[in-house]
């Protein structure tokens, strides 16, 4: 009896880690990048960010549509997605890695690297972020900010423009995540 | 079991809601070359344009500066919303004086709910203003055209994009009784995208009920934009002097050729400013 008591209790713990969520989504991350130059200061704001994390490998994945950014400016908008990002021809930018050392577990504030590649019109670059994580009550929010080199992309700036467009993008990241049901 | 990263992006990637994804830049500006294009401005966004053709007289025996003839047109649009925008301009050929404004009905769409079609009905009424003879008496109501078009694209690649624009035209007064006052015509015109901020356009207007009592021609030009920053810069070549709708497309008196007379050089600058910037 006792040997039966003891297997429906492994079954039933075994069925519980099954149900405990291994995946989080956020499905309205914030992207933010900005170009500062002494000629303009340019700013554009993506609210419709997607993101899942897997916390059994600390695997991360991020897509987003390149023509959700919003600019202040709408003629900004039409340039950056016509003549410079040719959001027809590479309608997504991606970035697949791992969070190095991230402990799901830790109630406390962690700040860790994401190794992974980002992806943008189609060219990929290895890159290495700083995160903050935050764990609240078992959903995580992930922060940070880096650098994007506009060469690395093979964005072509006409020479006359180029000194309203920034050489390096500051760009920073907001996730919220929770419990991914499929 | 544990996936690997590309499956979670493949997994990411299948979570993407049902937005609607509109063709952007169909054209660049609000003309094509001469004629109006599907584009409106955004809300609040005013553009001004200065709009220059300039032509050669036959056989003229005087030294003029750079050509013997210059139309101008002065003018602004503004969007009241993403939809409409309205405009009024001042044109220097006949002193034309109109407002028009411009309402986007369709636009195209690639997500699931696909609409092949960008469509825009545009509306123009002009004043000619000029009071040199034989115009000098007439009344205010005989100085008036309207102008209607449907204006239909297609963008078929990013560097492609096709408009037809059947039209009508009311004119209030004729100085011969053999011409109709309401003329039916249809423009055809195309971009094509060179480079990412050059693109070569091409406009026609065939009017099916032209003028009797003078011979008219289908308004024709070739043209570059150019656009950098918030300034585009529109050059054509054209047999088109008048760049008012009911002006160009019915009153063309000279065909499409290199000759002194015929020859039409169009310059337009157009200048864009937000008034009222979006909150991000």
């Amino acid at each position: 009896m006792t040997k039966i008591g003891v297997l429906i209790f492994l079954l039933i713990n075994l069925i519980n880690s099954k149900l405990e969520p291994k995946q989080f989504i956020a499905r309205q991350g914030q992207v933010s990048f900005f170009s500062y130059t002494t000629a303009e200061n340019i700013e554009a704001k993506n609210n419709q960010v997607l993101s899942i994390i897997d916390v059994s490998n600390n695997e991360i994945a991020i897509s987003m549509l390149m023509n959700a950014f919003v600019f202040k400016k709408s003629l900004m908008y039409e340039h950056f997605n016509a003549s410079y990002i040719e959001s027809d021809l590479y309608p997504k930018a991606t970035f697949k890695g791992v969070i190095v050392d991230f402990d799901p577990l830790a109630t406390t504030v962690q700040t860790r690297i994401i190794k992974g590649t980002l992806t943008i019109r189609n060219i990929s670059k290895e890159i290495n972020i700083k995160t903050k994580i935050e764990n609240i009550n078992g959903n995580y929010i992930l922060t940070g900010d880096f650098e994007l080199v506009v060469e690395d992309f093979d964005i072509k700036i006409p020479p006359i423009v180029a000194p309203n467009i920034a050489k390096i993008i500051s760009t920073s990241f907001r996730f919220e995540y929770q419990s991914y049901e499929k | 079991m544990s996936l690997n990263a590309q499956d979670l992006l493949e997994a990411v990637d299948k979570e993407y809601p049902n937005i609607p994804q509109y063709e952007l830049s169909t054209f660049k500006g609000t003309r094509i070359a001469i004629g109006q294009s599907i584009e409106n401005r955004k809300k609040g966004v005013l553009q001004l344009a200065a709009l220059n053709r300039y032509w050669n007289l036959p056989n003229a025996k005087i030294q003029s500066f750079v050509a013997d003839k210059l139309s101008a047109r002065l003018a602004f649009e503004y969007g009241i919303s993403d939809n409409l925008t309205i405009g009024a301009g001042w044109t220097s050929l006949e002193e034309v004086s109109d407002v028009n404004l411009k309402y986007t009905l369709l636009r195209q769409r690639k997500d699931a709910k696909k609409a092949p079609l960008s469509i825009s009905l545009f509306q123009n009424a002009s004043y000619r203003g000029d009071r040199s003879e034989p115009n000098s008496d007439i009344g205010f109501k005989n100085r008036l055209a309207f102008t209607s078009q449907v204006l239909i694209a297609h963008k078929f690649t990013p560097k492609f994009s096709l408009q037809v624009s059947p039209t009508f035209i009311h004119r209030s007064f004729s100085f011969n009784e053999v011409d109709p006052s309401n003329h039916f015509a249809v423009g055809f015109g195309g971009r094509y995208r060179i480079a990412n901020h050059v693109s070569l356009t091409s406009e026609y207007y065939y009017v099916a009920n032209p003028l009797k009592s003078r011979d008219t021609y289908g308004a024709f030009a070739i043209g570059v934009n150019w656009d950098v920053r918030f300034l585009l810069l529109q050059f054509q070549m054209t047999n088109a002097r008048s760049m008012v709708e009911d002006g160009f497309i019915l009153q063309t008196p000279n065909n499409f050729n290199t000759d002194d007379g015929n020859f039409v050089f169009g310059f337009n600058a157009i200048f864009t400013l937000h008034l009222i910037q979006k909150q991000l």
